[in-house]
């Protein structure tokens, strides 16, 4: 539905009339929302006055709600920049929808890490996007966790920013670590901007995909409860449980293997809960072997292949597969190492007839 | 040859679709009224199964072209399609003279149906024509069947668009190289045991009470086991394909876990094609033992690098170059070289539910 032809009522004097096209984006926006947090994100905006808050009917449909705000936001001369905004307060509440990417920067050897300086690194980063693109609309927004999150919307020499396909950027000063979403083409001059702003030398991509940032920033971050990899079984950890009233006459087949499953799954995937991630990908090019006596492809060209893993809760998934007997405890470590190494995609090649994981680049 | 069975009351809503064997198939939410289901009068000498298991043995079909009468364009409207499968009793009186009569007795059965509980007035054109034709050269051997297809064209309601019909429903009968499984078939029946359809599946329904009404069949929806979609795993690789080869893909949907867990994979299609070559051995012919080596050897290079038993999850879809197949009954082919031999095993199939 286009915006053209609609006339803007409740325009008031001032000489100001707002750009269609904005007024279309804050329409969309608000239209996206849930109708039970529509209050609480104009309220976080802070663009609207408490009056104008007031004057909203969120009971009735939302197409008439949206059109609403837009009148109210005409009154306010609302600008690119605030539609922006609304935006991307839309998009923190729901950043779990979207698939991030997983950027690291490194300093060169020797370099210091200078004290972060907020101001420098917005200014630098403008500069260092509007140099090489004049039409884009950037936008900063900084959260208690040290979280900056950048919106970035692109447009080319002749044409104006497309604010629909904005990228978005989670940038945590203190680490070198990027998180990027919904970027398509503009991938180089993004990390120039940030590599530059952040006075850091070189940005990679790491093999590190999911939605739920949050999890990312855990594994990342470290902020998950980590294991050591000990080759020496530990014996069964006592654990507060009130035994059970069960009836002598039932006796657990396999106790002793079932309690050894527990006490390997616990050391290797550790006793908290895992981080989110809904995919892990392996391309395999090891050379086929099958049980011995199977006379099988006695070639010697590596057997091609590629598994995907999906699942809502991967890494719970996995957890759950020993324990239920579709699964040798301990699982295999190129599943288990995903938030010790990060990654979640992988290419594994054979080295000198044992298994390993390189991590090579895609 | 009398026919036997009971006529129900053509009111009372069949049991939740149980097959003859007692094996329910999958909920599809599609109520038929059947009316007889056909039990004695056709008997089933397979000489290579016991008690409707699965067979040891199947030939492997040469990739038989198409007969020459068939139809270009008609054959390729059947590929890269996703189609639902099910079974069809046969057909009790059911004559390829009497197509168009029968294009428009279920022109107008679509037609009501579609009106009811619309407030329209009687009499007035939804524009919904349903043809009935034949599908030529789909033929396994001599004795089979033609082929027939349905399809529902509704012309456009808007004014200033083309009138032309537009296709919004497609099903199609056929049965490829029955004729071994199917014996002293008597006279009256017509046997096209397989049926596909894409669409609607609220068009789908109609379509079928239509057929059970009219010739005194029965539809189930055909599933497909976890066994044969592994004999499709094994037997659709082992194709030839001149054209670009796509990858072989098993997916499994792992079971008994609270969250759900699939895994996909995926084999480079030389690579498993030379897998297959090594193990099937017997020319000519596919056997289970083959298939069952052929599986636990990509198990064991699975387990090799994750310690996880595929064999303790559960397949739900097969895809290849030939064609792609879901346990809950779709399928969709790819090439019309290999048209003929999927459409043999899905025969196969099909009787043997009905079985």
């Amino acid at each position: 539905m286009s915006a053209s032809g609609r006339r803007r009522r409740g325009a008031l004097d001032s000489g100001f009339t707002m750009d269609e096209t904005v007024a279309e984006y804050i329409r969309r926006t608000v239209l996206k929302i849930p109708r039970h947090q529509i209050m609480e994100m104009l309220t976080m905006w802070e663009f609207l006055s408490k009056t104008q808050l007031e004057t909203i009917n969120v009971h009735q449909l939302k197409e008439r709600i949206s059109q609403e705000v837009v009148e109210l936001c005409e009154e306010n001369s609302a600008s690119i920049k605030q539609a922006a905004i609304l935006d991307m307060i839309y998009n923190y509440t729901y950043r779990n929808k979207k698939v991030w990417t997983v950027y690291q920067m490194t300093k060169a050897a020797g370099e210091e890490t200078d004290s972060f300086n907020l101001a420098d690194f917005k200014y630098k980063f403008k500069r260092s996007l509007r140099s090489a693109l004049k039409n884009v609309t950037i936008n900063f927004r900084e959260y208690e966790d040290n979280a900056i999150w950048i919106r970035i919307a692109w447009g080319t020499q002749y044409t104006k920013p497309n604010q629909y396909k904005a990228t978005y950027v989670v940038y945590h000063s203190q680490t070198p670590y990027v998180f990027i979403s919904s970027l398509r083409s503009s991938i180089p001059l993004l990390c120039q901007a940030l590599v530059h702003a952040s006075n850091y030398h070189d940005i990679h991509e790491m093999e590190l995909r999911s939605r739920c940032i949050d999890s990312l920033k855990d594994i990342v971050f470290k902020r998950y409860s980590q294991t050591f990899q000990t080759y020496h079984p530990r014996p069964l950890q006592e654990r507060n449980v009130a035994p059970e009233k069960v009836d002598p006459r039932i006796i657990q087949e396999n106790k002793r293997e079932k309690e050894r499953i527990q006490s390997v799954n616990q050391e290797v995937f550790g006793e908290g809960l895992q981080p989110k991630i809904e995919f892990a990908q392996y391309k395999l090019e090891t050379m086929f072997k099958g049980e011995p006596e199977m006379d099988i492809l006695t070639e010697k060209e590596p057997f091609r292949c590629v598994v995907k893993f999906s699942s809502p809760h991967l890494l719970e998934a996995l957890k759950s597969l020993a324990p239920a007997g579709m699964a040798d405890a301990p699982l295999s470590p190129l599943l288990t190492c995903i938030p010790q190494k990060a990654r979640n995609y992988f290419k594994i090649k054979e080295r000198k007839g044992i298994l390993s994981a390189s991590c090579l680049g895609p | 040859m009398r026919r036997s069975g009971r006529r129900q009351d053509m009111d009372t809503p069949d049991s939740g679709g149980m097959t003859p064997l007692g094996r329910k198939t999958a909920e599809t939410g599609i109520n038929f009224t059947s009316t007889t289901r056909f039990s004695r009068g056709l008997t089933f000498i397979r000489t290579h199964t016991l008690f409707g298991q699965s067979p040891t043995r199947r030939i492997i079909p040469q990739t038989s072209l198409l007969q020459e009468n068939a139809d270009p364009q008609k054959i390729a409207f059947l590929l890269r399609k996703q189609w639902t499968l099910y079974s069809v009793t046969p057909m009790y009186k059911f004559s390829y003279g009497n197509l168009k009569e029968y294009s428009r007795l279920l022109s107008a059965f679509v037609a009501a149906e579609k009106q009811k509980g619309l407030a329209v007035e009687v009499g007035n054109d939804l524009g919904i024509k349903v043809t009935l034709s034949t599908l030529l050269g789909l033929k396994g051997t001599d004795q089979d069947q033609v082929a027939i297809l349905v399809q529902i064209a509704s012309r456009s309601q808007l004014p200033f668009e083309n009138a032309e019909n537009k296709v919004v429903w497609s099903g199609w009968f056929c049965c490829i190289s029955g004729d071994d499984l199917l014996e002293s078939v008597p006279e009256d029946f017509t046997c096209l045991s397989l049926f596909l359809a894409n669409g609607a599946e609220s068009y789908t329904a109609i379509v079928g009470s239509w057929f059970q009404k009219t010739f005194d069949c029965y539809f189930s929806r055909l599933t497909i086991s976890p066994l044969n979609l592994a004999w499709m795993a094994a037997m659709w690789t082992g194709c030839k394909v001149d054209s670009h080869m796509a990858a072989t893909e098993l997916v499994f949907s792992v079971p008994c876990i609270p969250q759900s867990l699939d895994i996909s994979y995926a084999i480079h299609p030389e690579d498993a094609k030379a897998l297959w070559d090594t193990v099937q051995k017997t020319p000519g012919e596919v056997t289970q033992e083959e298939v069952n080596l052929f599986m636990d050897c990509l198990y064991s290079h699975f387990h090799r690098h994750f310690k996880i038993h595929l064999s303790a999850t559960r397949l739900v879809k097969v895809s290849t170059s030939i064609a792609s197949a879901h346990c809950d009954g779709n399928i969709k082919i790819l090439h019309s070289k290999h048209l003929i031999g999927v459409l043999t095993l899905l025969t196969e199939l099909a009787i043997s539910q009905i079985q």
